[in-house]
């Protein structure tokens, strides 16, 4: 479904290695969470996988198509929610959604009950006519998620996806991913909350663009003889940078 | 007791310094300060400091010539031929000869500024003249009449001439005008080329800002990751931008030909039509230049950059004709050019699309050009 070999971005000026030789493979129905610090590659993986910036070295397979050379294929069958709310503040919600919809060729039959049932799971019900700039941080970050999955793609990229969504909401939208992979919906997110991640099917750990381990939550706890994955991250940067991490 | 918040120097500094440190780095915004006062100081420098030269007449000369007997000694007079080779002489008119019907038809058509016919008698009624008799010489021209400077320069190149051949004698110049002359208003002259200024400055404006909030809403990454292709992005903004300059062009015919009730001789669909076809050539170049913008502030400096040099090089404040020899080819080089070619020829000589069809070529051209740059230059992944 996903897959990447020895993926590598180094950025313009050269000096930093962003993705230093990358090996991912996540399958069909997998709910996959990327892990790492702020600035550790996670968001230039997404980017890289999603077509949207051209790696530098390395080989990507999204859906059986090479990517970035045949993303424009690949799209109609991805949603990708960035970190950025990257949806239109001086659009409404609908229109948001409508706007996302069309580019992914929906018309209105197919549009309006798929919305109606997003903007319900979302719980962004009396919402839909309201310009997004006008809606709090969370629910801009639930437009974006809607926008992301309008179309009823193959595999959602999910950035950072919950944050500055409440706790509460949080554990719904993890029931609803959850009900979403068994219908076939491959999810890779990201997060630097890692208690969160804790409810993914597997677990890479980036630090410095690279998957220094991955695995199935408890499994990784097990390894590294950890009560929770945030402990689990803890002790691999030790390990890596010797006298302790941050 | 709180003390009361004095003035501080140093607060005040601290501002001062942190925008200067902000404009260093923006090094766009600090090339604007440098280069554009330089270059707008040159160019209207050198525009306006040009004078009236190599305006293109025709000249019929049918003089017959005179011979004068004035005692027992004759002398033969041929005093249009001396008034044809003071023409020559003059820098101000560029000299082509040819029958009267043909100038005036080459000046209906733009091809001529002015068409001058000297009568078979003039030498004759000259001489007749400086012996006292009750006659006057006089010369027909035929003159463009939308551009005063130009009808001016020629009248005065011409005065000059006759005064020079035949002494101070009295003449009478038979003045017509293809396109109405003395009627024009100074606003009917002017509004063709303020048309096109305004449409050139406001569109860019207008298309740049809007395409550059897409850059800065950050939805571009997003965009992105869809199949959405980058030629059916710039379409999307090329089509959504021009029905807004469409309505832009309306405004603007209303109001002038509305409220001000300026001359259109021409058809105005036609001129309409025109407004939207330079319209679309703004939007297009807006579309290519919004390639190099990275914020809004980037975008606002660079409609000014097009259109300050577009309405001194255009024939917009002086026209084409007066500007310096070395200047001239390069206002060819400017869409605004064509586009007071156009408004000027369906406003002031109510010329058709076939007349006009070599403007309407050229902005295509340069319509394809832009589009073609846009593509060429127009990202679609992020670097």
């Amino acid at each position: 479904m996903i897959k990447t070999e020895n993926l590598v971005k180094v950025y313009r000026d050269g000096s930093v290695r962003a993705v230093d030789g990358l090996n991912l493979s996540i399958s069909t129905g997998e709910i996959y969470a990327l892990i790492g610090a702020n600035g550790s590659g996670k968001s230039t993986i997404i980017n890289m996988l999603t077509g949207a910036l051209a790696p530098t070295s390395g080989s990507i397979t999204v859906l059986d198509r090479e990517i970035p050379r045949y993303r424009h294929e690949v799209a109609t069958r991805i949603g990708v929610a960035p970190q950025e709310y990257s949806v239109y503040a001086d659009l409404t919600l609908r229109e948001n959604a409508w706007f996302f919809g069309r580019l992914y060729g929906m018309d209105r039959r197919r549009f309006e009950p798929r919305f109606r049932e997003m903007v319900e799971v979302l719980r962004l019900v009396g919402k839909e006519n309201v310009l997004v700039t006008n809606l709090s941080g969370g629910m801009k970050r639930r437009a974006s998620i809607l926008c992301a999955l309008i179309h009823e793609p193959e595999i959602a990229f999910l950035d950072e996806a919950t944050v500055g969504i409440d706790p509460v909401l949080r554990a719904f939208l993890w029931n609803y991913f959850r009900s979403l992979s068994k219908s076939g919906l491959t999810i890779l997110l990201t997060s630097h909350v890692m208690d969160e991640a804790g409810r993914a099917d597997r677990i890479g750990l980036v630090r410095a663009g690279r998957l220094v381990d991955e695995g199935e939550p408890d499994a990784l706890m097990a390894k590294y003889n950890a009560r929770s994955i945030e402990e689990v991250f803890l002790k691999l940067s030790e390990k890596e940078v010797g006298n302790g991490y941050a | 007791m709180p003390r009361r918040n004095e003035f501080s120097a140093r607060r005040t500094g601290a501002v001062a310094g942190r925008v200067l440190t902000q404009i260093r780095r923006d090094r766009r915004t600090l090339a604007m300060m440098l280069v554009m006062p330089a270059m707008i100081m040159l160019i209207f420098g050198f525009a306006l400091g040009g004078q009236v030269s190599n305006v293109p007449i025709l000249v019929d000369n049918q003089d017959s010539g005179y011979t004068a007997s004035i005692g027992t000694s004759s002398a033969s007079l041929h005093l249009g031929d001396q008034v044809v080779q003071l023409l020559r002489g003059d820098s101000t008119v560029s000299v082509s000869t040819g029958t009267y019907g043909e100038g005036v038809s080459g000046v209906d058509s733009g091809i001529y500024s002015a068409a001058i016919l000297i009568p078979s008698n003039f030498s004759q009624i000259s001489f007749q003249k400086s012996k006292g008799e009750n006659v006057t010489p006089s010369i027909e021209v035929y003159l463009d009449g939308t551009k005063p400077s130009l009808d001016s320069g020629v009248l005065g190149a011409l005065q000059g001439s006759i005064q020079n051949t035949s002494g101070a004698n009295q003449f009478s110049l038979v003045q017509n005008y293809a396109f109405g002359g003395a009627k024009f208003s100074g606003l009917d002259v002017s509004l063709p080329s303020v048309i096109a200024f305004v449409l050139t400055f406001l569109i860019l404006l207008i298309s740049l800002l809007t395409i550059t909030r897409e850059t800065t809403a950050g939805t571009l990454p997003r965009l992105y990751t869809t199949p959405l292709t980058a030629l059916e992005r710039l379409l999307g903004y090329t089509i959504a931008l021009l029905l807004l300059a469409i309505v832009t062009v309306a405004v603007i015919l209303l109001i002038g030909v509305g409220l001000f009730g300026v001359v259109v001789r021409g058809n105005l669909a036609l001129l309409f039509g025109s407004g939207v076809f330079y319209a679309l050539a703004n939007v297009l170049l807006a579309v290519f230049l919004s390639n190099f913008a990275k914020n809004e502030l980037q975008a606002v400096q660079l409609a000014p950059i097009i259109a300050f040099p577009s309405m001194a090089l255009s024939g917009m404040l002086v026209p084409v004709a007066a500007l310096p020899t070395w200047i001239q080819p390069f206002s060819r080089l400017i869409p605004m050019y064509y586009a007071n070619q156009m408004f000027e020829g369906v406003m002031l000589k109510g010329y058709d699309i076939g007349t006009l069809s070599l403007s309407f070529v050229v902005v295509i051209i340069m319509e394809l050009l832009f589009f073609i740059l846009a593509m060429s230059t127009v990202k679609d992944k992020m670097s």
